[in-house]
């Protein structure tokens, strides 16, 4: 097939200006270098209501393993193990590779990566390491509504826009989701496939701009691809039943505040004859967002410390059936309010103590309650 | 030229290329400086002067980031303080705005006396957490020793 001009231009552009990394000078040759770091998390989790006792559970333990054979290519990989265990026959637990791929860099405009990769769509899916973000579980919206943490197989292209425009992209071919698995309280969540032995009958689109100041980063994502997976019942065409989903966020750092907020919208095609097919309640719109604040008491407590003590407060609005199509009757209690109120402590920047109560409210008012959590996590 | 002063080592891991490392020092000292590669014990330190005076202190050194190393230029004037610091490689694909002129910015003019702390008196690069605490660490490092070096008469 043949490459037209104008892509091969756009190819020679991010070839051009940049500093070659190190190829064909006596200094700098690399040795490769193999580095093993992580992240993990413990929480305690309590509810209010009857019934609901307090619980314990090792939420994830990652291993993060990459390997650096020169100065331009690399290998990297998380593989991640979540409620402590897997047994036989019981609920719970996973062991799962969160992230394989190869990066071999052309330019500081231009990486490409192939692999298993995270979509780069909005904060939590791409940055979740437990220092990095305040409340112990992540936000719900980033569980329902952009579906973290999620990952498929593809490959793609990673890099810093020349100049000082402080602007970067990413940008992917991947394989896509599932409709069957889509549902009306988590939306597009259980349609992902996560790299095992994933069709890749609808490949699908992604990708983010960021433009990044000193204290201030904005981004926008985008997913764009069919679900129909081939099922006869849906349609066979590579764009059947496609999802469409559109996000902003900014991250906004001064003094002692932090804040961010995140929104997106999600559209589902044809849901009807996805409901129809499936026998769900699969709303055609899925949308919403957050905003959080947060201060250093420690700035105002203990000026000289290099320790935080951030207190934070976060509400998230959402709606996995923010539209429906024709045959569903819309669950109110879909529509979802939670407030977030915590405590993050880190005597360092990479281990965090956190506790949060979290007031879970809906517009239904039904099965509402409150949540008390406490964790532990690192990175390194 | 200054490129003629340099015989970067080939065989250390993560020297700055000397085309690269001469601009960087160019940039910061100005033309037509001297540069003169002094050791402190097997550290490579480059005294830099012009007509004589003494104009300032520089190393290369490196910081790991999240899987590879960040390789740098710390720059002192005659009187121990930050004249700039130059990312020279960044080798990573996130993080890399620690190269940006206004974080860096933050460094010029700090004397070893200074706390040097991202959310203090160094502003952090949201989402680029790792490369910014581990430039602002390293520098710490690199300004405390080049000082105590220089108090200490091992660099004149």
């Amino acid at each position: 097939m043949r490459v037209p001009p104008p892509i091969l231009a756009v190819l020679a552009l991010f070839a051009l200006p940049f500093t070659p990394l190190g190829y064909g000078q006596a200094s700098a040759q690399e040795e490769e270098r193999t580095t093993i770091g992580g992240y993990g998390e413990v929480h305690y989790t309590n509810a209010t209501g009857p019934d609901t006792p307090g619980q314990v559970n090792v939420r994830r333990f990652i291993v993060f393993l990459a390997h650096a054979f020169s100065e331009r290519i690399a290998f990297r990989s998380e593989l991640e193990l979540e409620d402590t265990k897997i047994e036989g026959g019981e609920e719970g637990g996973e062991v799962a590779l969160e992230q394989l791929y190869l990066d071999y860099t052309l330019s500081p405009a231009a990486t490409i990566r192939a692999g298993l990769v995270l979509p780069p769509i909005g904060i939590i899916n791409e940055v979740h390491e437990p220092p990095t973000f305040n409340g112990v579980e992540r936000p719900s919206f980033d569980r329902n509504v952009i579906p973290s943490t999620w990952r498929d197989i593809g490959v793609g292209l990673i890099g810093t826009l020349p100049g000082s425009s402080g602007l970067n992209y990413r940008v992917f071919l991947l394989n896509g989701l599932v409709a069957s698995g889509f549902s009306a309280g988590a939306g597009i969540r259980g349609g992902r496939q996560e790299g095992k032995e994933a069709s890749f009958a609808n490949p699908s689109l992604t990708g983010r701009l960021e433009w990044v100041r000193l204290g201030l980063r904005l981004g926008g994502s985008f997913w764009y691809g069919g679900s129909a997976a081939q099922d006869p019942a849906l349609g066979t065409g590579t764009f059947d039943n496609a999802v469409a989903l559109v996000s902003a966020d900014a991250r906004y750092d001064i003094g002692p505040f932090m804040f961010r907020g995140v929104v997106a919208n999600v559209s589902v095609a044809d849901a009807e004859a996805i409901n129809a097919a499936y026998g769900g309640q699969v709303g055609s719109r899925i949308a919403g967002g957050y905003l959080e604040g947060a201060y250093n008491l420690l700035s105002a407590l203990a000026p000289s410390s290099s320790q935080r003590l951030n207190a934070f407060i976060r509400h998230e609005r959402y709606n996995t059936q923010a539209g429906v199509p024709a045959g569903v009757v819309r669950d109110e209690a879909l529509a979802r309010r939670i407030t977030t109120l915590g405590l993050s402590y880190k005597p360092v920047y990479n281990v965090v103590f956190k506790g949060d109560y979290q007031l879970r409210r809906n517009r239904a008012g039904a099965g509402e309650d409150e949540q008390l959590s406490l964790g532990v996590g690192y990175q390194f | 030229m200054l490129g003629c002063l340099f015989a970067a080592p080939a065989a250390a891991a993560q020297s700055a290329r000397p085309a690269e490392l001469a601009k960087s020092l160019e940039r910061v000292y100005g033309p037509g400086a001297r540069v003169d590669t002094v050791y402190v014990d097997s550290a490579e330190v480059y005294r830099v002067s012009r007509d004589g005076t003494l104009l300032g202190f520089a190393q290369v050194r490196n910081v790991k980031g999240k899987d590879q190393p960040i390789t740098y230029l710390v720059a002192t004037d005659s009187a121990d303080a930050l004249r700039d610091v130059d990312i020279l490689t960044y080798r990573e694909p996130y993080g890399g705005e620690v190269a940006y002129e206004p974080w860096r910015r933050q460094f010029r003019g700090k004397t070893a006396g200074a706390p040097l702390q991202v959310g203090k008196d160094i502003r952090n690069v949201s989402g680029a957490t790792i490369s910014t605490n581990a430039v602002t660490r390293g520098v710490r490092r690199a300004l405390a020793e080049l000082t105590a070096w220089h108090a200490e008469g091992r660099l004149r």
